[in-house]
């Protein structure tokens, strides 16, 4: 995997963490174009992006992402940052087809949450900070259309947002896969969702719910 | 420069003054010792018309010497006064030396008179004709009058000889014939001079917008009065006599256009007298009435009644006086306000729209002295540039480079005032007439008072602009200094905390794997205790200066500002484009203060928030729906917040009636959205 982040310190570290879980860290960089450049030469498995690089501090790494995606469209991209906002969110999952992950750098100091994050953007599947989804479903609404979800529905329907599949929904929720289906299906009744949304289209159709008024 | 301006001013000249008061005289005496002869019906319109018509045109010449009208006036006025005290001459008995050739002196003139008076008469009120036509109508006229003359001056054709008892002095052969075909001819010019004035003044009308068409009104009355009977006493009394006499309202109703409309803008000064004598007799009357009335009812006559008399006349004085001078300037002006109203008036200006004050000084010095052109210069001695002009000229190309004070063209016809404030020169004024007419008296105090007025302007604009930038620049320094604070916190403290988070993370895992569940478990706690302060200083950062606001603009951060309020926010933002860096910040804190008063304070159930570009800036609202009677001043930050956009040149409006919800509203002027460069930090 590789890493890219101008802070020194913090992107050593995070290298030496995942050495430690057992990941093989392939280089580092301390902007977007060396790290595409980096890619380029030996794509791996995944990318580390910190979302604020220079030269602007704005949003490169989303930039350097999608210039990775299109160079090397296998390699899994997860974007660090250090507040987590919902446009951003959006546009990973519009412009991203899927195996991306946006999360707060705190979560790296959970080394093994943060390593089954790093795995699932691997594999192609969506990972969205938990802060984030938490702030959007307890967003105040005009007429609230979550009070008709039942306690346990509004739970799943967090963990979708932050991008479970429903064999992880199941595993997470300790469920029987048939029965998260059956939530799953009820949900998006209720809210008038698409129902044959899959993987990231999920998580961007449940977000963009969730941002309505 | 005093000399120079007396110069170029032409102020009323002793010679002038003179040359009036003698011709006068002159026209005074002659009608005067034409009276003190002896009274003829026939011959008093010739008086009527030389007194009428000397009085204003010396009114006109005395006042706007340069004036066609007043010289017209003036000289039909005294060629009048000739055939009046000619025709009274040569009638007296016994008979007077010389009565013929007096008598022919006032006869010979007529067409030639008529024919002037006719040229005076289609010149009102300007001075020029209509077209080119009309002029051409009018030289043509004077030509046949001149012609008439000449036969009227060899041959005795004219009808007058029958009434005055002496016999045409000349004795040229053809007497007979020239009588009997010319007199017809001189009788069907007269009746086609009269047709030539009428249709001037008519086509005048047509052509006159609302405003002159009041300004003409008596004069055309006047002079409809007069040719009709002219036109009937020829036709079925067989006398002209009526008409010739009521030919005389003419140049009265000429005058009282004059005065009325200030049509030369003269300012006359009946106003002040109606004024005087209407306060004379007030006080007198007031005095009498206490001092007679109450001493005749009260059985003591002493000082305190005269003291009494003072206060009620002092009390009334001032209502009493407002009234007199409203009654004089409707007598006087009509519905027109006097040069110190408009002065008044601007000065009511002053605090309104800055912006539009110097192109409403030239518009008022404009009005107030007849200028066909001003313009308000700014800057000093050796750098002038113009600032605002009548006609306004904003729109055009004109060239803007700078003009020393010595250069700025002065002209026969341009009057220049520096404007001088505290000694220093702020700019300068330039006044352009039309040829021939120069600054009276009355418009020349009437100018530097405004220059005067003007100075305190330019000073207090130049003020207001300097404490708008200082108090702009005060905003972007403490914007900036939020910013830096906020990027030094994500990039120094926040950056070394989190991977502070990462070495305690891993210390967990090391001593889980090394079998040390104590250590694991305190490293986990110390984890977990610093991720929470992390995340308040990740809020409070926020507050400080949201850094989406820098990096995507407003309406994510708009976005993000609803995501996290405690009650719900109903977001209308359409903000095309970047804003200036302040702009954005104080529509975001003014939203976030309005947001976060509505869900700490009243009660509300929603919020609105409307942000979004239009012609006149960027218009920002936030409306709930809460108990209201939120005050802008006490304590909430709705103060910092109000100084805020008047650094930006906005103006916060706070409604807040008692149980009618809280509105705040704002427009900031905006530029054209800010294109994104290379380099500039954040652009979206």
């Amino acid at each position: 995997m590789m890493i890219a982040d101008d802070a020194v310190l913090f992107r050593e570290g995070v290298a030496r963490i995942l050495a430690d879980a057992g990941f093989e860290v392939v280089g580092q960089a301390g902007d977007g174009g060396a790290l595409v450049d980096l890619v380029r030469h030996d794509p791996p498995d995944v990318a580390v992006i910190d979302l604020r690089m220079p030269p602007g501090h704005s949003a490169e790494g989303i930039e350097a992402a999608a210039e990775i995606r299109a160079t090397a469209p296998k390699v899994g991209l997860m974007l660090l940052s250090q507040y987590v906002e919902a446009h951003h969110a959006l546009r990973l999952m519009t412009e991203f087809d899927g195996g991306v992950g946006y999360l707060l750098k705190d979560r790296v100091s959970d080394l093994t949450a943060f390593g089954v994050d790093v795995r699932r953007v691997a594999r192609g599947e969506v990972v969205i900070d938990p802060e984030l989804v938490a702030r959007l479903v307890a967003r105040r609404r005009e007429r609230d259309p979550l009070a008709e979800l039942t306690e346990r529905e509004r739970e799943l329907l967090g963990l979708m947002a932050r991008g479970l599949s429903n064999i992880a929904l199941a595993q997470e929720m300790h469920l029987s896969p048939k029965t998260i289906e059956g939530h799953v299906s009820s949900i998006f009744t209720k809210l008038d969702l698409p129902p044959d949304a899959r993987g990231h289209r999920r998580v961007l159709a449940v977000l963009r719910f969730l941002r309505q008024e | 420069m005093a000399t120079a301006q007396a110069a170029l001013d032409d102020a009323p000249s002793a010679a002038r003054e003179t040359g009036v008061a003698l011709v006068g005289l002159v026209v005074g005496v002659l009608v005067g010792y034409g009276l003190w002869a002896g009274f003829y019906l026939d011959n008093l319109h010739n008086g009527l018309l030389a007194l009428t018509f000397t009085a204003v045109g010396l009114y006109v010449v005395r006042m706007r010497p340069g004036h066609r009208v007043g010289r017209l006036f003036a000289a039909v006025g005294v060629l009048q006064a000739g055939l009046f005290f000619g025709r009274q001459y040569a009638r007296h008995e016994p008979r007077l030396p010389a009565a013929d050739w007096l008598a022919w002196v006032a006869v010979w003139p007529v067409p030639l008179v008529i024919a002037i008076a006719g040229v005076a008469v289609m010149a009102f009120p300007n001075g020029r004709m209509l077209s080119r036509r009309w002029r051409r109508a009018a030289i043509v006229m004077v030509v046949l009058g001149i012609l008439l003359s000449v036969a009227s001056a060899l041959w005795p054709i004219e009808d007058d000889w029958d009434r005055l008892v002496v016999e045409h002095p000349l004795q040229v052969v053809g007497a007979s014939w020239a009588e009997r075909t010319l007199w017809p001819v001189t009788v069907f010019l007269y009746l086609a001079f009269q047709v030539l004035w009428a249709a001037a003044v008519i086509a005048r009308m047509r052509q006159a917008g609302a405003e002159e068409v009041r300004q003409l009104r008596w004069f055309v009355y006047a002079v409809a009065i007069a040719l009709s009977l002219l036109l009937v006493g020829a036709v079925v009394w067989q006398t002209p006599l009526p008409g010739l006499i009521t030919l005389s309202l003419i140049p009265v109703a000429a005058g009282i256009a004059i005065f009325k409309y200030r049509l030369y803008d003269i300012d006359p000064v009946i106003n002040k007298s109606l004024v005087v004598g209407a306060m004379v007799l007030m006080i007198t009357v007031g005095y009498v009435v206490v001092v007679v009335g109450v001493g005749a009812l009260l059985p003591r006559s002493d000082p305190l009644l005269s003291l009494v008399a003072t206060a009620v006349v002092a009390l009334l004085f001032e209502p009493v006086r407002r009234r007199a001078q409203r009654l004089a300037d409707r007598l006087v002006y009509g519905h027109r306000a006097t040069p110190y109203e408009a002065l008044a008036q601007l000065s009511a200006q002053l605090p309104q729209a800055p912006e539009g004050l110097l192109g409403g000084i030239a518009a008022t010095v404009a009005k107030a002295v007849g200028a066909t052109d001003v313009v308000v210069w700014l800057g000093d001695e050796r750098e002038m540039v113009p600032a605002a002009t009548w006609p306004d000229r904003a729109g055009e190309n004109t060239a803007t480079q700078a003009v020393a004070l010595a250069d700025l063209g002065i002209g026969p016809r341009t009057h220049l005032r520096p404007v001088v404030h505290r000694g220093r020169v702020l700019g300068a004024i330039t006044v352009t007439k039309q040829a021939g007419e120069s600054l009276s008296r009355a418009e020349r105090q009437l100018l530097d008072d405004l220059v005067a007025q003007t100075g305190l302007v330019i000073d207090h604009q130049a003020q207001a602009a300097g404490l708008e930038a200082a108090a702009r620049r005060i905003v972007t320094a403490t914007d900036a200094a939020r910013r830096k604070i906020e990027r030094d916190l994500h990039d120094g403290v926040q950056q070394r905390l989190v991977t502070l988070g990462l070495e305690l993370g891993g210390l967990a895992e090391g001593a889980a794997v090394a079998g040390n569940s104590d250590l694991a478990a305190r490293a986990e706690s110390a984890r977990r205790q610093l991720l929470e302060a992390t995340a308040e200083l990740r809020e409070m950062a926020r507050g400080l200066h949201p850094s989406v606001l820098t990096q995507d603009g407003l309406e994510p951060a708009l976005a993000n500002l609803a995501d996290r309020s405690p009650i719900p926010v109903r977001l209308r933002v359409s903000v095309a484009g970047r804003q200036s860096a302040e702009v954005e910040a104080t529509v975001y804190f003014l939203i976030s203060e309005g947001v976060t008063n509505a869900a700490r304070h009243s009660g509300a159930s929603l919020v609105e928030v409307v942000a979004k570009r239009d012609r006149d800036g960027l218009r920002v609202e936030v409306a709930d729906d809460g108990v209201g009677g939120a005050d802008p001043v006490a304590g909430s930050g709705l103060q910092g917040l109000s100084d805020r956009l008047s650094a930006l040149g906005a103006r916060l409006e706070v409604e807040s009636p008692l149980g009618g919800g809280t509105r705040l509203r704002t427009v900031i002027p905006v530029g054209s959205p800010r294109p994104c460069s290379e380099g500039e930090a954040p652009c979206g």
